[in-house]
């Protein structure tokens, strides 16, 4: 159809669909590395190797969002928050992805000896993370609500709340790291090499959960600073 | 041959009603289809009626600015007049026709109003008229209008949204105040049709009541069956294309929730009725454009483009000369041939 003259042009580009699927991404990043953590515990390296690669999918995927976010929100946009906020945010949201890439790499590194309380222990490790990253998805799928309701103050209330509960999930997470490390280090029947490689693991997954963090900091510096 | 000219006229007249309704009413209305509000049928119905009733009850003022609010047609030969009419809709059918195709934002207002001038600058070259003879003054007035109609839509949605946000979203639960907001749109859609219709249908008509309107001893009145002639024009329009572009536009802006599309739209129809009882002929959708601009401003819409501003200025600027150019040439051509 041709013939029309339309104002609809006024009608933007919204960023926050494309945060909020990016936010998607992170978490499924997170729940494809327990998958390859598990893998891993069965010794079946070949699929820890698939799993490396969907991680890459997934960030590539992100890496496009992050763009298509990038490239449209310009000055001459109205948005209801901070622009350059904005892109802290998803520039701190991004990070949670790239360091599950980090670790999808390091697991195919070297096809180290599983001891079974330690790959427990990372387990637990997983699971808490996974939790942390669920809260954080949720908490960036209030945008929707939040933006509907011209930042209502309660609904605020509601996502600065989520915001201390993925907190204190990475503080947990902390916990966890500690105990893991104290185990390793107190390892000695281990190889070194694999006891290396997994302080690295535990580090970098340590780095997701400071990332989730980090960003929902940065989203609760955007909601409150518009 | 003038009777057979008239006819033309008329039909040309049609043709720009017809336009002014597949295009500006659509767009006027596609914020009721954007945010739900209405189902495509509704809107038809509510905008068909309801522009054909400001079209006829109010848009007199308007018609009689563009009638003779630019050029002083009491003092030329009817004829002349006749010429003259002819060309304005000529170029301003001809004008639309092609920004329409080209998907420029573009007013038909603008499209009539630089056609008119057109043809008093015609005039004023053959000696029917002195420069002096064209009113100015009252161009200057639409000109301004133009610019103030905009900002007028802005500042009063600004106010409007935020006053709903600060009184109503606070007090209620926001999918209350939004329900009772998607009733209260059915409301502003039938206002915005109806102020459309009123400062619209002169773009459509006010070269014919030039022709109609004159009478012995310089006695001038707007017929009614003219305005209704618009109007009916303008709903043919709407019901016959225009539920296309309203669909094409809704679905750019479905991120119109109700309150939003109320305050755009109750800010655009107070701005547009009042500039028809004033005799402003002004742009409904430009307006449109700096109420949902003004929205945005309150923190009401995200990504907001301000960047149509710019294309809108450019369309302005593109216009009126060429609408004044079609409108001499074809003159001249009526004048030298006929």
């Amino acid at each position: 159809m041709k013939f029309f003259r339309s104002v609809g042009q006024v009608f933007g580009y919204s960023p926050f669909p494309t945060l909020v699927k990016h936010a998607v991404l992170c978490g499924r990043a997170v729940g494809i590395l327990q998958k390859q953590f598990e893998a891993y515990e069965r010794g079946n390296f070949e699929l820890v190797e698939k799993f490396r690669d969907e991680i890459d999918e997934l960030e590539s995927q992100a890496d496009e969002l992050k763009e298509e976010i990038r490239t449209h929100v310009t000055r001459s946009l109205i948005l209801p928050i901070d622009r350059q906020d904005l892109l802290e945010f998803l520039r701190a949201q991004d990070e949670i992805i790239n360091n599950c890439e980090h670790v999808g790499h390091m697991l195919t590194f070297r096809k180290a000896k599983v001891d079974i309380k330690i790959m427990d222990e990372l387990k637990i490790l997983l699971a808490q993370l996974m939790e942390c990253v669920n809260e954080y998805e949720a908490m960036v799928d209030h945008i929707g609500t939040l933006i509907e309701t011209s930042f209502d103050k309660r609904e605020i209330q509601r996502v600065l709340e989520l915001i201390q509960e993925i907190e204190s999930l990475e503080h947990e997470c902390d916990q966890i790291q500690m105990k893991l490390h104290t185990l390793l280090f107190n390892s000695e029947e281990l190889n070194p090499l694999d006891v290396y490689l997994m302080i690295t693991w535990v580090v970098h997954l340590g780095y997701i959960a400071n990332s989730a963090a980090r960003a929902a900091d940065r989203f609760r510096l955007m909601i409150l600073g518009r | 041959m003038i009777d057979l000219l008239i006819v033309f006229g008329i039909l040309s007249a049609f043709y720009v009603a017809w336009n002014i309704g597949a295009n500006d009413a659509a767009n006027s209305m596609a914020t009721s289809y954007g945010s739900r509000a209405l189902n495509l049928r509704q809107i038809i119905i509510i905008a068909a009626v309801l522009e054909f009733l400001g079209a006829a009850f109010f848009g007199k003022n308007v018609v009689k600015t563009i009638a003779k609010g630019i050029v002083p047609i009491e003092i030329l030969d009817p004829n002349l007049v006749v010429y003259g009419s002819i060309a304005a809709l000529l170029s301003a059918g001809l004008w639309i026709t092609i920004a329409t195709y080209l998907h420029l934002p573009i007013s038909t207002t603008h499209s009539i109003v630089g056609a008119m001038l057109g043809f008093g600058i015609a005039a004023v070259s053959q000696g029917h008229l002195s420069l002096n003879a064209i009113k100015w003054d009252e161009l200057f007035k639409i000109m301004l209008s133009w610019l103030i109609s905009p900002i007028s839509g802005a500042i009063l949605a600004f106010f409007i949204f935020s006053i709903i946000r600060i009184t109503l979203f606070r007090k209620f639960r926001h999918e209350e105040v939004e329900r009772v907001f998607r009733y209260l749109q059915v409301f502003t859609a039938c206002y915005v049709a109806f102020a459309h219709g009123s400062n619209d249908v002169a773009n459509a008509v006010g070269p014919m009541a030039a022709i109609f309107g004159l009478r012995e001893g310089g006695y001038y009145e707007i017929p009614r069956e003219i305005l209704a002639f618009g109007g009916l024009g303008i709903a043919l329009g709407i019901a016959t294309w225009g539920y296309r572009v309203i669909k094409l536009v809704g679905e750019q802006i479905t991120r119109l929730t109700f309150t939003r599309g109320f305050s755009a739209e109750f800010a655009t129809a107070t701005t547009v009725l009042t500039a028809s009882a004033l005799g402003l002929p002004i742009s409904t959708t430009h307006t449109l454009v700096g109420s949902v601009i003004g929205v945005g401003l309150a923190g009401g819409i995200t990504g907001v483009n301000i960047g149509v501003i710019q294309k809108i200025i450019f369309s302005w600027i593109l216009t009126l000369p060429i609408a004044m150019l079609f409108s001499i040439g074809i003159y001249t051509i009526l004048v030298v041939f006929v």
